[in-house]
Order: structure tokens, then sequence, then C-alpha cells
């Protein structure tokens, strides 16, 4: 059972492995940048929200970001090159391995990528700065980490299964994910949206993604609203992945 | 006789368009058998479905008696394929290549690694297995692609256009490779180079439009064509007005002229005797049986014009 995903995973694993230093480079420039520009630059006129120092408020949110992000690319881009460059989904389809093995070992390698660099930038900025957190809250942080970088990797292999064009993932990340990511509350209180789009806001996946982990990292626990949000986005996006995947193959 | 493959009355249809027709068809078991035919005679279509790549309209077959409706997975479990692209996996090394193939038919390290050093000896890239792919040239791909097929030591191999692009060095390099496995494996493949097909099948088929129109071993088909008597007729002088004498006989069935030379098709072997007495006084140079190649088979069967 799930012998083909294994060795799918195992594959993307090792090709990981081999360019592993120069992709935590690029993953950690970007949400470093964001945290120094940011927690210390907004430093001086925003010191803190809802009681939290600003750094700390944006941390959580910015390392979740850094996973959904690194789990949705793998996802999407490995997914496409693989179908559509290299063609290797069909050698792997002429083996005696089945599409969920495809899909599902697409979807592991997409978390795996994601909850890596999500806890690289973690440690990055737990080491280069005054970021410091209980570290007893970990656990629950970690399991919000698992279920978005889960989430986003579906999403990911939808797009990557769907899409034939390369530059309509790229507009797929620019005009869906992103603003998702930066409505949900990453750099501000949800407070400041109105009391009429909040319920809606408060809905997203994402909000439950990013609120969810400022809450699981600084409370020590993950909000029962959020953590229902982020399992029936995970299981939606899986079964939607795998449903795409198949009826694509299908064809 | 031991049936390897087994196709009954299959179709793949795209709407009105029926890209194979109710194909039906038996591969004796260790039998290197060859499916000629243009672009877009259904060649690949046909293949797709045989690997379980692609679903029938209608219709089913059997790859050593396991439906590919019905059992794919078991039909996959003893096909080795070819496609016609290198689709190697470009950021692992050719071994890791045949590694992963390996794994994901199950196979254990103590049993894929003696295997996988065996054929990269037989393929020639036992020097370069730790290279990656994208440094070597087309046809050792090829040989890479090959050996990928068979890491598992399947029992029907497929072939798409095998030598495609290939130079000619590569591929007799492939054909020997091919060659070496005739008897331990049904080895079915596709190609519309009619040389390959002559150096290494025992059956070829010609396809067209999805439908068979020959079958048989490469000299069974040019015996059959050989029955339309083409003959090479060469005169001296420039041949002027001989065009128009030759195509009112009742007994050539058509006439090509270049210069003086003309290539006749005669009616049947008595034809040859009225057509000298034509001839009269005309001074020939040579008179001489084409014999057919698989290409005359196979232009004649499948028209010259060109697909696209």
């Amino acid at each position: 059972m799930f012998r083909g995903a294994l060795s799918i995973w195992g594959r993307d694993m090792l090709v990981l492995r081999r360019g592993i230093l120069s992709e935590l480079i690029a993953v950690i420039a970007y949400p470093l940048t964001l945290y120094l520009a940011f927690g210390f630059g907004l430093k001086g006129y925003i010191s803190e929200v809802g009681g939290v120092p600003y750094p700390l408020f944006i941390a959580p949110g910015l390392i979740s970001m850094t996973a959904v992000n690194a789990a949705f690319d793998e996802s999407s881009w490995s997914m496409w090159f693989h179908r559509r460059v290299q063609h290797t989904i069909e050698e792997y389809r002429v083996t005696p391995i089945t599409v969920y093995d495809i899909v599902i070992g697409k979807i592991f390698s997409g978390f795996t990528q994601g909850a890596l660099k999500g806890a690289v930038v973690f440690l990055v900025i737990a080491l280069c700065t005054p970021f410091r957190i209980d570290y007893s809250h970990l656990p629950a942080y970690l399991l919000c980490l698992s279920i978005s970088s889960m989430t986003f990797s579906c999403l990911g292999t939808i797009c990557g299964t769907v899409i034939d064009k390369p530059e309509n993932i790229g507009r797929v990340q620019s005009v869906v994910i992103v603003p998702l990511i930066f409505m949900a509350g990453i750099f501000f209180p949800l407070s400041s949206y109105p009391a009429a789009v909040l319920p809606i806001i408060k809905l997203l996946p994402t909000t439950a993604v990013f609120e969810g982990a400022r809450a699981a990292l600084l409370l020590g626990y993950l909000p029962p609203q959020y953590l229902i949000n982020l399992l029936l986005s995970a299981s939606i996006a899986f079964a939607l992945a795998v449903y795409t995947f198949n009826r694509k193959m299908a064809e | 006789m031991t049936i390897a493959v087994e196709l009954n009355e299959i179709t793949k249809s795209y709407g009105a368009f029926k890209a194979v027709d109710r194909f039906s068809l038996q591969v004796e078991r260790g039998t290197v058998f060859g499916l000629l035919g243009p672009n877009g005679a259904g060649k690949t279509t046909l293949i797709k479905m045989l690997t379980t790549l692609m679903r029938p309209s209608s219709g089913d077959a059997l790859v050593e008696g396991f439906s590919v409706l019905s059992a794919g997975k078991s039909v996959r479990r003893v096909i080795g394929v070819v496609p016609q692209e290198n689709n190697l996996d470009r950021y692992l090394t050719a071994r890791e290549n045949l590694t992963l193939h390996a794994r994901l038919h199950g196979m254990r390290p103590d049993a894929y690694n003696p295997r996988i050093d065996e054929l990269l000896e037989m393929t020639g890239l036992a020097a370069r297995q730790h290279d990656f792919p994208d440094t070597f040239s087309g046809g050792m791909q090829r040989r890479l692609v090959v050996a990928r097929a068979l890491v598992h030591e399947p029992r029907v191999l497929f072939l798409d256009e095998p030598t495609t692009g290939l130079d000619p060095q590569s591929r007799r390099a492939l054909w020997e490779h091919i060659r070496g496995l005739r008897h331990a494996m049904t080895v079915f493949l596709t190609t519309h180079y009619m040389d390959e097909a002559d150096a290494l099948c025992d059956r070829i088929m010609i396809m067209d439009h999805g439908a068979s129109l020959a079958d048989g071993t490469a000299a069974q088909l040019k015996d059959a064509f050989s029955r339309a008597h083409v003959y090479e007729l060469e005169l001296r002088g420039d041949g002027q007005g001989y065009q128009e004498l030759f195509a009112g006989l009742p007994f050539v069935r058509s006439v090509e002229r270049s210069g003086s030379s003309f290539r006749l098709t005669l009616a049947d072997e008595d034809s040859l005797k009225p057509l000298m007495d034509c001839l009269g006084g005309a001074e020939i140079r040579k008179i001489c049986l084409k014999e057919p190649s698989l290409e005359d088979v196979f232009i004649a069967l499948t028209g010259e014009k060109v697909r696209e």
C-alpha cells in the first residue's frame, strides 16, 4: 500500500537533498527580509498589537507563509514539470502503481518541503533576532503548520494538474494565493477590517492558517474554529486534488 | 501458439473521429512484431491502450492474458515501455533513474542492484551511470530508456518509434540490443522506418486510418506486392512519345517516366510479350523486373500524400 507514493516521495527528497543549501538561502531570504523590514522598520510606529510586540506578532505568520508558499510552489511546479516537460508522470503510469500513489507522493513532497522550509525559517528567526517563544507551544504550532502545508500542497497539485501554460501558475499565485495570504492578517490584526467584512475574512482558510499559527505559537493552543477550518480545508483540498488528477489522467 | 498480445475489436474514438477502428490482432509470444504506418495512422494510440495509458472506447485487449480494462495493474507488471520521447528524469543520475523504476515495480535492492549493473553493462552506460541524462547524447539517452524498460524483466516490451531522431550508428546499436531480446520476450514495436522493420521484425502489420491494411513477414509482404509486376525499362534516345504509347496499352496499369527511363506496372506476367511486340524497333537499353522493397509495399498501401 502506497509503495509507489513512498518511492516518488523518496525521489523528490533525494533531489531536494542535492540542492538544499541554495534552496534554503532563497527560501530564508524573503521572510527574513520582511521580518527585518516590518518588524524592525515599523517597530517605532507600531510597538504592540493587542499587547504583543509587533515583531513577535508577525513572526508566526511569516514562518507559516514560508511553509505554505513552499508547499504550493513545490507541488504546482513539480507536478507541471513532471507532466508537461519531463513526461515522467507517463513513466510512473506504466508501472504497477496507481494514480493515487502518484498524487499522494507529490502532495507529501510539497507538504514535506513546506514543513521543512517553515521550520528552517523559524530557526533562523529564532537565532538571528530577539524573537523568543515558549517551546511548550511548539506542538500546537507544528500541528497548524503541517495541516496548512498539506492544504497548500493539495492546491498546488491541483494547479500543476490542470494548468498547461507555466505563466498561468504564476498568475494563480499573484491573483489568488498572494491576496489570500496578505488578507489574512499576517501584518495587521483582523480587527482592522470593517465589521461587515470580518465574518467573511474569518472563514478564509488562510485566516485559519495565520491566526491559528499566531495563537498556537503565542498562546499554546489552536482555537477550535481555526482547527476545524484547517482540517476541513485540508480534507476538501486533498479530495479535490486526487479527483482532479485522476480525472486528468483518464482524459 | 501461445499468445502474448491479443486485441479484440478495439476502438478509440474522439467524437466522430476514430483513431483506431475495431482493430483485432494476435501476437505470438517471443516474436518481434512491427506495426508500420504513416503519421496519424493510430500506432501510438494503439500502444497507449495496450500499456493502459489510454482507455479504449470499445473492445478489449489482453497482454499476457491480462485485460487492459479490468487488470491494468497486472498488465503494467508484465510490460516494459519505451515511449516516443525520452521521458528520463533529468534530476536523477542514470543509475537513479533505473533504481526509481525498480522501486516502482516493488523490487528489493538485492534484486534490482545486480540487474541494473547488468543492464548498464549491456547498454554500454556503466561508466556513465552516475552522470545525469542531460549530459548524454540522444543515442545514450535512448539506450538508457530501453535499459529502464528492462529493469523488471518484462514479458512484453513496447517500443514506440524507438530510433526516431538517432544517427545511423546509434540506430544500429539500438537494433543490436533489440535483436538480443528476441525470444527472451515479446517485442511490440512501431516504426515508420522500413529498414528497421525489415531488419528486426518477425512479423509486420501495416496500418492506416486506424485499421490494418496488410500483415505478414517482410518477405511475404514483398512477395504479395511483387505480383503487381513492375518493370523498369530504359530506352536509347530521349523516349519522347513512348509515354502516351504505354499509357494507351490495355495491359499497362501505370506509367512513370524519368527521361528515357520508364517504370511500368503491368497487369500480369503474360503482358510482357505484347509489351515487347509494341516496342517493335525501339532501341532498348535495359528492361528488368523491379523487386519491391518494403517501402514500395508501404507506399502502395498508404499512398504518397504527405500526412500532417
